[in-house]
């Protein structure tokens, strides 16, 4: 249990970091496995267990959400689509302009689309994956790893909330792309009926709806990138590189997919599903797409979640 | 390595083993479950029974479903601007979806990323709508051009579906063998496959494939293999498919507020211009000549590189009309610079091979093509 109270402690404060105590902790792969051999040990905190589980996530989130790194990177994603929409409303008056700018200029709806079409590409995926590639080789980093495990939490239960917060943390970039974009069109633009990409159109409330679906698609695949961040976060003990591996992986993934000649691969990669929120945009709705989409996040949070919690759970922790 | 460990690490290494197997699975499942197994029947009766399925009151059941389109032929690079032009279908893999409701009532959707073209036919008038042009172009059919909108298919009422059947495979037996294979599955549905294979033996073709959907005769897929390559060279064919009536929406359009719209009317060409158009093909006909026949015939036409190249430069229109960017100058200076050089006895030129057709270039202006190997191909060339 004085894990979570240490770490509330911690909350408590302004400072962002846990205080690596004097008490000199060394959980190595022997005591790990020597707990669960002793069921009394762990008799009293597994009876509130789901207290206490919920307790280390509202820990974690709140140590995510105030810390000014990832406020400061919300922020600037937040401006983004402001940036493009006012972009958009200078050049919306002349002639020529390609079919998308026209979109948006009729509906204040499709700026939101417009803003993830450009976001989802590169910039998204490096705010998730600094998030997610902190969590573990973060605290490993800071030396407060052995503090967390230090307490009977489990390991897998402390990767368990480490994901959690990750993938919150992924819906909360989504959502602020989408808030953002959505109050930015509102304001620039003729607000009304929505013209899909199949040149039907529907009522503004559907438009909501579907930006929510839009929004939904495009949090789980952040999720899915939060997985590999996570699982490379396990390998090492400094967190730039597990943040700056994941970014390598996504810009390589991006490389592979603008060669046409690997085509047969390009729907094996991950950042190939992301763009496929446009899906609600067509009319009839392509759930096929959507749900294919879903699946393949699903494939890889399963896979790398995991190779996370095999490396993680075995794994000798010395800082 | 503790013993825990392998077993740590087996988790992640069975969920590879599922995700594998789950992308693997419709094959897998396929090869276990056994191929479906439709009554055994003749390329004859196949098809007689398809000619009476497709000429009946229905014709073509309503459906709807993906189509695939992948063509690996083994061309020159073409350039990568090409983007939605009908170019870009000569390589890689597109997917369109179509709505099927009668023959004058469907939807075809090419969707690419934020962008979608849509053609919807529903009555005497249809509708073209591009989204990256915010652009809708009402088509009518005039009267009387609707006659090449029927179904495609030998229908002389004064012959039975068996009688047709026949005479096709009369003709065709000459230079194919024709065989059915009736445990084909396309879309997940049973489907006979009608094999055909030249007899010639200079032809690149191996064989092509048109699978008819067991229960309503639908053609569902046609392949197109190369001699001496497993995988289909071009390939069509439903991925996904449904015989139940679409929903009405799909082919109501109206052109949404503030879009360009557009009128067309097609069949109706100024007169001149239709003359025009069959006095050149008939002049084409003159020019072009035929060696060889059957599956190892070789087309041989005139050609003069320079007049093509002004042509197509002079132009403009088309060239925009296909897709903008892909401009045909840079597209045949691509082409022509993976051709290679040859010469024999018939003179010299420039060879251009892919999987399924080859063209010969000679230096005394004529162009040679055709879906024969390069051997073949120069016989012909000296065949004045």
């Amino acid at each position: 249990m004085s894990t979570a109270d240490a770490t509330a402690g911690a909350t408590a404060g302004t400072r962002a970091r846990r205080t690596p105590g004097l008490v000199p902790v060394k959980e190595t792969l022997r005591s790990a496995e020597r707990r669960p051999r002793h069921p009394a040990e762990r008799g009293t905190p597994a009876a509130r267990s789901p207290w206490s589980f919920w307790r280390l996530l509202r820990s974690e989130l709140g140590l995510t959400f105030r810390r000014p790194r990832n406020l400061l990177m919300l922020a600037a994603l937040g401006v983004v689509p402001v940036v493009i929409g006012v972009a958009l409303r200078v050049v919306a008056g002349e002639d020529g302009m390609g079919g998308i700018i026209e979109d948006v200029a009729g509906n204040s709806l499709m700026l939101t689309f417009v803003s993830f079409s450009f976001l989802v590409l590169l910039l998204m995926p490096v705010v998730v994956s600094v998030v997610a590639g902190d969590s573990i080789a973060g605290e490993a980093g800071a030396g407060t790893l052995r503090y967390l495990l230090a307490a009977p939490a489990g390991r897998t239960r402390l990767l368990a909330v480490k994901y959690l917060n990750a993938v919150v943390f992924a819906y909360a970039v989504t959502a602020v792309v989408a808030l953002s974009a959505l109050a930015t069109g509102l304001a620039l633009f003729p607000a009304g009926d929505v013209t899909l990409l199949s040149g039907t159109t529907i009522s503004m409330g559907e438009g909501l709806l579907r930006i929510v679906i839009a929004v939904g698609y495009v949090g789980a695949g952040m999720a899915a990138l939060a997985a590999v961040a996570l699982a490379l976060s396990t390998f090492t003990e400094v967190s730039i590189g597990a943040i700056a591996a994941t970014i390598v992986l996504i810009i390589v993934c991006q490389v592979l997919r603008a060669i046409p000649e690997l085509g047969e691969i390009t729907p094996y990669l991950l950042p190939t599903r992301f763009t496929n929120f446009d899906a609600v945009l067509r009319d009839p709705v392509d759930t096929a797409a959507l749900g294919e989409g879903l699946l393949a996040f699903g494939a890889y949070i399963v896979l790398f979640g995991s190779i996370a919690w095999a490396r993680f759970s075995g794994k000798d922790i010395t800082s | 390595m503790r013993r825990g460990t392998y077993v740590r690490w087996g988790v992640p290494v069975a969920a590879a083993a599922v995700i594998g197997a789950a992308i693997g699975a419709g094959p897998v499942i396929a090869a276990v479950s056994g191929d479906p197994v439709l009554p055994e029947r003749s390329a004859q009766q196949l098809l007689a029974d398809a000619a009476a399925a497709n000429s009946k009151a229905g014709g073509v059941p309503p459906m709807s479903g993906t189509v695939q389109q992948t063509a690996s032929l083994g061309l020159p690079a073409l350039p990568q601007d090409a983007g939605t032009s009908p170019l870009s279908l000569l390589s890689g893999s597109h997917e369109v979806k179509v709505w099927y409701g009668a023959h004058d009532k469907m939807r075809v959707a090419i969707p690419t990323q934020l962008n979608e073209t849509n053609l919807i036919v529903n009555g005497g008038q249809g509708w073209y709508w591009d989204s990256s042009t915010n652009t809708a172009t009402r088509l009518t059919v005039k009267e009387g051009a609707g006659q090449e909108h029927k179904t495609p298919m030998p229908q002389p009422t004064d012959l039975t579906p068996q009688q047709v059947a026949e005479r096709l495979l009369a003709d065709a037996e000459k230079y194919t063998d024709v065989r059915v294979i009736n445990t084909a599955e396309v879309a997940g549905r049973p489907a006979y496959q009608l094999v055909l294979a030249p007899k010639a033996e200079g032809s690149l073709v191996q064989e092509v494939r048109i699978a008819l959907d067991g229960e309503t005769y639908v053609p569902l897929q046609v392949q197109v293999y190369a001699k001496g390559s497993a995988e289909p060279a071009f390939q069509v064919g439903f991925t996904q498919v449904t015989f139940t009536p679409p929903a009405p929406e799909n082919f109501a359009f109206t052109p949404p507020a503030g879009a360009k719209v557009e009128e067309k009317t097609l069949g109706d060409q100024p007169g001149e211009h239709a003359e025009e158009r069959a006095e050149k093909a008939e002049d084409v006909k003159e020019r072009v000549k035929v060696v060889g026949d059957g599956w190892a015939s070789v087309a041989v036409l005139p050609f003069d590189q320079k007049e093509l190249a002004t042509k197509a430069a002079e132009t403009p229109e088309d060239g925009e009309r296909f897709g903008g960017g892909a401009d045909p100058n840079a597209l045949l200076d691509s082409v022509l610079k993976s051709a290679t050089p040859v010469s024999g006895p018939w003179g010299s030129g420039k060879l251009i091979r892919t999987k399924l057709v080859t063209a010969l270039l000679t230096d005394d202006g004529r162009l040679l093509v055709g879906p024969v190997t390069p051997e073949e191909i120069t016989k012909a060339a000296g065949v004045k």
